[in-house]
């Protein structure tokens, strides 16, 4: 059995370092023409220091080119597609096969399909595949047998997203946000209308629920499947969400890593912890299911909350460094945390839990609360840690 | 030239001498239309002696491709102009089996630009049927640089969401509601978007009929769709619907933050 690679977003270089610090195999990031123009995107000059990060512990960097073109972005294409080659991007994430075709002919780009050009069938991927991509990303809609079927008939690696938030629509086929926000969801500017409420009608009349309409879906999550893509031959598990916190990244890396691993070394007595399950529910604040992959997607994978989403107020605290002779851990503050407040720092491989007894400002007084965002303190903590170590509530 | 998207066999006997060209949403192999066509409406269409193209722009899923292997050869048994198609399948599949039915590039929001359409030329796709979110300068654009033949929607409703999930028939179920007709419509801000769920999945359309101003297109073959439209043989003799542009005149924006 191969063992799947671990594809992680990465907002910035701070994630990108967190994202492999928690055991990504690879980050996926924006720069230019790719479908987060809202985000954090990277510079040219930011992909290089990733890849040369990336690169020195052997790890990946591909970088998204996957909007679809107008023909002002299609002149502009070749001089960025070069700069990436220069680089040395890993490979390009491309949906518009002009740019494959073109990256094939100038560069020497590794090139893999987006989730975007809704690959469902085994001839799309083997088309794509003789095109010169190396990898496809299968739509979101594909069931198990699907991906089972298409990874045994194809040369082309496989990539399937195993966990965040969803499309309601078939990607490539929504333009809401065009529509009613003048924001052009196929080149980045997706408002995702698809999370807002309307009012649902029958000849005038409002049809109520106890909640508005909204064509809003749980999030992804196939960590308990994680095992039947390994025995299919997957390989690569991506995880969602470039606009997402290092909070976020940390810990659904961390839960995929672990399970990859677990099961990979012990298949025979690997079983499935459903503590993981509200790990990952609990980090991202929404429910999950496996949309998808068993064929199910009725009214349970909807979600009809009929609120706004809050980030939780778990986070705490980064890491920035550990003093092994006062066991004190430098801490930026992410939320408001006090003296006695039950806590939990976590890395990549360990988890301890404790009562937070003493507290130090940047002067080393002594306080009892840690209210400012961004505020530097030092912990002592009853474990050995290092930078990028995270403090959550208990 | 006039090519229109009709409900009906009726519907396209009552226009026929209007219309220059029939494009005709095949059953189970379409999405986005209410009514769909059997191939044996399609012959009856045929018999009207006007172009057929047909139209096979659902995604394509791993469990249908021997369905869509057999509709092939039956199509190609028939005379129609061409295929709209989304998936690549079909053309994966019309190469296979060395199909000489000519296909139209339909991937509905995403042909945007004329270096894709001319990709697309070169492996043999004639035709190509732009997107609706397009400005009239980039869809003149487009036809000055590709020897593509090109269609481009003019009038009808226009989807702007295609989904695999029944999203109305979910939220009926859920909050078990009465389901009493199909046709609805989601309202936001004071605006109406009409609302189709199918076997297939959901659809949501424009708030408004596109209507746009032919004079300076520059594109073979004008789409009219009549979904929602009861007097299209109107539109088609004497338009009175008001004038509505849609992009014609609009550019989207989607770098809102810069680094």
């Amino acid at each position: 059995m191969k063992k799947p690679e671990l594809l992680a977003p990465a907002g910035d270089f701070e994630r990108l370092k967190i994202a492999f610090f928690y055991g990504a195999d690879a980050v996926y990031i924006g720069s230019s023409f790719n479908l987060r123009a809202n985000a954090d995107n990277f510079t040219l000059e930011e992909i290089k220091k990733g890849v040369d990060y990336a690169h020195k512990i052997k790890k990946k960097v591909y970088v998204t080119v996957n909007i679809a073109l107008h023909n002002i972005e299609a002149l502009q294409i070749e001089e960025y597609l070069i700069n990436l080659d220069k680089i040395g991007v890993d490979a390009i994430i491309v949906s518009d096969p002009f740019i494959l075709n073109l990256a094939k002919e100038k560069t020497k780009l590794e090139v893999h399909i987006s989730t975007q050009a809704s690959t469902l069938n085994k001839e799309a991927v083997n088309y794509w595949q003789k095109e010169g991509a190396t990898r496809v990303v299968l739509a979101r809609e594909c069931s198990k047998e699907d991906i089972k079927d298409i990874k045994a008939n194809t040369k082309a690696e496989i990539e399937v997203f195993i966990h965040g938030a969803m499309c309601a629509s078939f990607s490539g086929r929504c333009v809401l946000s065009n529509y009613l926000t003048g924001r052009d969801s196929n080149r980045g500017g997706c408002s995702q209308i698809c999370r807002w409420n309307f009012d649902l009608l029958e000849d005038g009349k409002i049809l109520q629920g106890e909640k508005p309409f909204t064509f809003c879906t749980k999030d992804l999550s196939l960590a308990s499947y994680i095992p039947d893509l390994m025995e299919i031959g997957v390989d690569s598990l991506k995880i969602e969400g470039r606009m997402r916190s290092s909070y976020y990244i940390a810990t659904v890396i961390k839960v995929y890593r672990k399970i990859i691993d677990e099961y990979y070394h012990n298949k025979e007595n690997y079983e499935y912890n459903l503590k993981d399950v509200e790990i990952l529910r609990r980090c991202a604040n929404r429910d999950n299911t496996p949309q998808f992959f068993n064929g199910v997607f009725d009214e349970s994978v909807q979600y009809y909350n009929g609120r706004v989403e809050m980030t939780n107020q778990d986070f705490l605290g980064l890491v920035l460094d550990y003093n092994e002779k006062t066991s004190l851990a430098k801490i930026e503050q992410r939320n408001y945390f006090k003296k006695g407040d039950e806590v939990e720092i976590f890395g990549p491989l360990t988890s301890v839990k404790f009562r937070v007894e003493e507290i130090y400002d940047e002067d080393f007084n002594l306080i009892q609360i840690v209210r400012h965002p961004k505020q530097i303190v030092y912990l002592k903590v009853p474990t050995k840690v290092a930078a990028n170590f995270m403090l959550k509530k208990a | 030239m006039k090519a229109v998207i009709v409900k009906d066999v009726l519907e396209a006997k009552k226009i026929k001498d209007k219309v220059d060209t029939f494009l005709l949403p095949i059953k189970d192999f379409s999405i986005n239309y209410h009514n769909t066509f059997t191939l044996e409406e399609v012959k009856e269409v045929l018999k009207l002696e006007k172009e057929v193209f047909l139209i096979v722009n659902k995604n394509i899923f791993n469990s249908e491709l021997k369905t869509l292997e057999n509709l092939l050869l039956e199509i190609e048994k028939l005379k129609v102009k061409g295929i709209f198609f989304y998936d690549i399948a079909v053309l994966t599949l019309k190469n296979k089996l060395n199909l000489k039915t000519d296909l139209v590039w339909s991937q509905e929001h995403l042909v945007t630009n004329y270096e894709t359409i001319n990709y697309w030329y070169k492996k043999g796709v004639k035709y190509a049927y732009l997107s609706s979110e397009l400005t009239e300068e980039e869809i003149n654009k487009i036809s000055e640089n590709t020897k593509a033949i090109l269609f481009v929607n003019v009038f009808g409703y226009q989807p702007m969401f295609t989904s695999r999930r029944h999203l109305v028939n979910n939220y009926l179920k859920y909050f078990k509601l009465k389901d009493k007709s199909k046709l609805k419509k989601i309202s936001k801000e004071g605006k109406e978007y009409p609302i189709l769920d199918t076997k297939d999945g959901t659809t949501v359309y424009s708030n408004y009929i596109l209507n746009a101003p032919l004079e300076n297109l520059k594109v073979k073959y004008l789409v009219y769709n009549s979904y929602l439209v009861s007097d299209i043989c109107k539109v088609l003799e004497d338009n009175n619907y008001p004038v509505e542009k849609g992009f014609l005149d609009k550019e989207t924006i989607y770098r809102v933050k810069k680094k």
